[in-house]
C-alpha cells in the first residue's frame, strides 16, 4: 500500500525544486531587461542632448571668433590719452590705448608694469573667461574723450572684420577646436589658483595656434602676478611682433633688458630688429 | 472506472517475464524474425546483448516458447554457477545422462562425444555476463564440437562487451541488440499490453502527452515503463479507494500521477 500522503509531499517539494531554475531565469531576464533598458534610454537621453551641445559648441566656436575678429589691430593715436575709467556698453576695444599707457608707464617708472587691454579681458569675462574679475592694475581716470577713441576704434574693427576672409576664419576655428577643451580645462584651474606657470603656458598655447592676441593678452597676465618671469615677456614680444607692433615688441623688450640680463631676451630682440623673427 | 479495473492495469505491468505477455512490436518482430532465422543455420553461438530491461529474457523466452515445440531447447533463466553443475545438468537435460559424483569438462566432453542424438539441441542461456572467464571458455570449446547450439544473452557495459569479444568475437554468426523502445513503440507497447488483459479504458488514458512524460522518465527502457506504470495503477488504485478521482478525472493521466511514481520507483530523485 502507497502512503500517498507522503509521495504527494515529495512530490510536492519535487515540483517547487523544479520550479526554481525557472523562477531564477525569470527574475534573470526581468534584471537584464531592466538594465538594458535603463542603459537604451540613457543612451537616447545623450542622443537628444547631443544637438544641444553641438548647438553649444558653434556658439562657443562663434563667440571665439568674435573674440578673434574683437581684438584690435594696433591704431597708433595720435593724442595721448589717459585713461581713468573705462565704461563698457559695448563690446568695446581700447588696446591700442592700453599699451599706449603701457609704454608711458614704462618711461615714467623704473618698475616695469604690462597692463592688459581692460576691454579685451571684459570680452573674456563674457566667453571662455568669465571667472576673470580681477581690475586691471593700470592707473585709470575718467575722461569723455574715451567714448570717441572707442568709436574709432570699432570703426578699425569692422573694416578688419570685412578684410579676414572665410577660409582664414575657417581655418583658426578648426584649431581652436582642436585644443580647446584642454586651453578650457587649463583656464579652469588657473581661475582656481591664478598660477602664473598656467597663465603662461595658455599664452604660449595661444601662440602656437596663432592667435596671437589671446597670447598677448595672457602674458600680460601672467606678468601681472609675476614680473619675473622671462617667458612671459618673450611671448609678449613675439605676440606684439605678430601682431604687427614690432616697435612696441623692442621698445617692450629694451625696458626689460635694463632690469634683465636675460639672453633669450637679448637674442629675441636682435632677430626682431634684424627682421629674423617676423 | 471502478477500482478492478486499476487493479488489472497495475498487474498487467507487474515485472515479470512471461512469453505470454509478450508485445509484439514491429521492430522487436523484426529482431525475432532473424534469431529464429539465425537458429536454423548451421551457427555456433547467437548473442543477444543489450541493456537492462530492454527485454532479453523476454526475448528468450518467447523464442523457448515457440522453438520448444519443433525442437530441443533448454533455457536457462539463471546461470549455472558451478562448473560441475553445470555440465551436469546438460548431460541431463540434453544427454539424459544422470552423473553422481564431480563432473568435469572432459568428462563431460566424453558423454558429448559419445552421445547421439539426431537434432542439434539450442542451449538458451540467460545473463551470461555471470559465467566465469574459465566457464565461458568451455562453453566456447562446447559449441565448437557443433553437437549444442547456444543462444546467450549479455547485458551491454564495457564489461560485456569485454567477454563477448574474448569468447565470441569469431564464433557468434549472429549478434543481435535489443534496444529502448521510441516513443511511439512505447505507446504501443502500453497499450498492447492493456488491451490484451482487456483493460480498454485504462489503454485509451495514454495520450501521447503522458507517453512522452513516461518516455523522458524512462528513456524507453521496457522494465523502468513497467515499474512506472505499476506504481501508476497503485496509486490510481488508492486514490479510488479514497474516492479522490473524481477530482482528478479519468480522461487523461495526469502528470502528477506521472511524476509521483517516477518519485515512487526512484525515476526523479526527489
Amino acid at each position: 500500500m502507497l502512503n500517498i500522503r507522503d509521495l504527494e509531499q515529495r512530490w510536492l517539494r519535487y515540483k517547487i525544486k523544479s520550479y526554481i531554475p525557472h523562477f531564477i531565469i525569470f527574475i534573470s531576464i526581468i534584471v537584464i531587461s531592466t538594465l538594458t533598458l535603463t542603459f537604451f534610454d540613457f543612451d537616447k537621453k545623450e542622443f537628444r542632448e547631443l544637438p544641444k551641445k553641438i548647438n553649444k559648441t558653434v556658439t562657443e566656436t562663434q563667440r571665439d571668433k568674435e573674440i578673434a575678429l574683437s581684438t584690435p589691430k594696433i591704431v597708433p593715436v595720435k593724442k595721448p590719452v589717459e585713461v581713468k575709467k573705462i565704461e563698457h556698453n559695448k563690446t568695446t576695444i581700447i588696446a591700442p590705448k592700453i599699451q599706449e599707457k603701457i609704454s608711458s608707464a614704462i618711461e615714467e617708472d623704473d618698475i616695469l608694469k604690462l597692463t592688459p587691454s581692460l576691454n579685451f579681458i571684459k570680452s573674456m569675462q563674457h566667453s571662455t573667461l568669465p571667472y576673470y574679475k580681477e581690475e586691471p592694475i593700470v592707473k585709470t581716470k575718467s575722461t569723455p574723450a574715451i567714448v570717441e577713441k572707442v568709436q574709432e576704434l570699432e570703426l578699425v574693427k569692422k573694416i578688419q572684420k570685412k578684410t579676414i576672409t572665410e577660409k582664414e576664419i575657417k581655418r583658426i576655428n578648426i584649431r581652436r577646436k582642436d585644443a580647446s577643451n584642454d586651453i578650457r580645462d587649463i583656464i579652469r584651474r588657473f581661475k582656481k589658483n591664478n598660477n602664473p606657470a598656467l597663465s603662461l603656458f595658455l599664452a604660449k598655447k595661444y601662440y602656437e595656434l596663432e592667435e596671437y592676441h589671446q597670447a598677448y593678452n595672457y602674458a600680460l597676465i601672467t606678468n601681472q602676478i609675476d614680473r619675473d618671469i622671462d617667458a612671459s615677456w618673450i611671448i609678449f614680444a613675439k605676440s606684439l611682433v605678430k601682431l604687427k607692433k614690432k616697435d612696441m615688441a623692442i621698445k617692450t623688450l629694451n625696458q626689460y633688458l635694463k632690469s634683465s640680463h636675460s639672453s633669450s631676451a637679448k637674442i629675441l630682440l636682435d632677430e626682431i630688429i634684424s627682421g629674423k623673427f617676423k | 472506472m471502478s477500482s478492478s479495473i486499476y487493479i488489472d492495469s497495475k498487474n498487467v505491468f507487474l515485472d515479470t517475464v512471461n512469453s505470454k505477455d509478450y508485445v509484439q512490436l514491429d521492430r522487436v518482430s523484426t529482431i525475432y524474425q532473424a534469431l529464429k532465422d539465425s537458429i536454423k543455420k548451421p551457427l555456433k553461438m547467437i548473442l543477444l546483448y543489450g541493456k537492462p530491461g530492454t527485454g532479453k529474457s523476454m526475448f528468450l523466452s518467447k523464442l523457448y516458447n515457440d522453438l520448444s515445440a519443433s525442437q530441443e531447447v533448454h533455457l536457462y533463466k539463471t546461470p549455472i554457477l558451478d562448473e560441475s553443475e553445470f555440465y551436469k545438468t546438460l548431460a541431463q537435460d540434453i544427454f539424459s545422462t544422470k552423473y553422481g559424483g564431480e563432473l568435469n569438462f572432459t568428462q563431460f566432453m566424453k558423454i558429448v562425444n559419445n552421445s547421439n542424438i539426431g537434432s542439434i539441441p539450442v542451449v538458451l542461456l540467460d545473463e551470461a555476463q555471470l559465467y566465469s572467464d574459465n566457464l565461458m571458455e568451455k562453453i566456447r570449446l562446447l559449441s565448437d564440437t557443433r553437437t549444442v547450439k547456444f543462444v546467450v544473452t549479455l547485458h551491454k557495459t564495457e564489461e560485456e562487451d569485454l567477454i563477448a569479444k574474448e569468447h565470441f568475437q569469431t564464433r557468434i554468426w549472429e549478434s543481435i541488440e535489443l534496444k529502448n523502445a521510441s516513443p511511439v513503440e512505447l505507446k504501443i507497447y502500453i497499450q498492447k499490453k492493456l488491451m490484451k488483459a482487456n483493460c480498454f479504458d485504462s489503454a485509451n488514458m495514454f495520450t501521447n502527452k503522458s507517453v512522452n512524460k513516461i518516455f523522458k522518465l524512462t528513456n524507453g527502457n521496457y522494465r523502468d515503463t513497467n515499474k512506472l506504470l505499476y506504481t501508476l495503477f497503485d496509486i490510481y488504485c488508492v486514490y479510488d479507494e479514497n474516492r479522490q478521482l473524481s477530482s482528478i478525472g479519468t480522461i487523461n493521466i495526469p502528470n502528477k500521477f506521472i511524476e509521483m511514481s517516477a518519485i515512487h520507483t526512484g525515476l526523479i530523485n526527489a
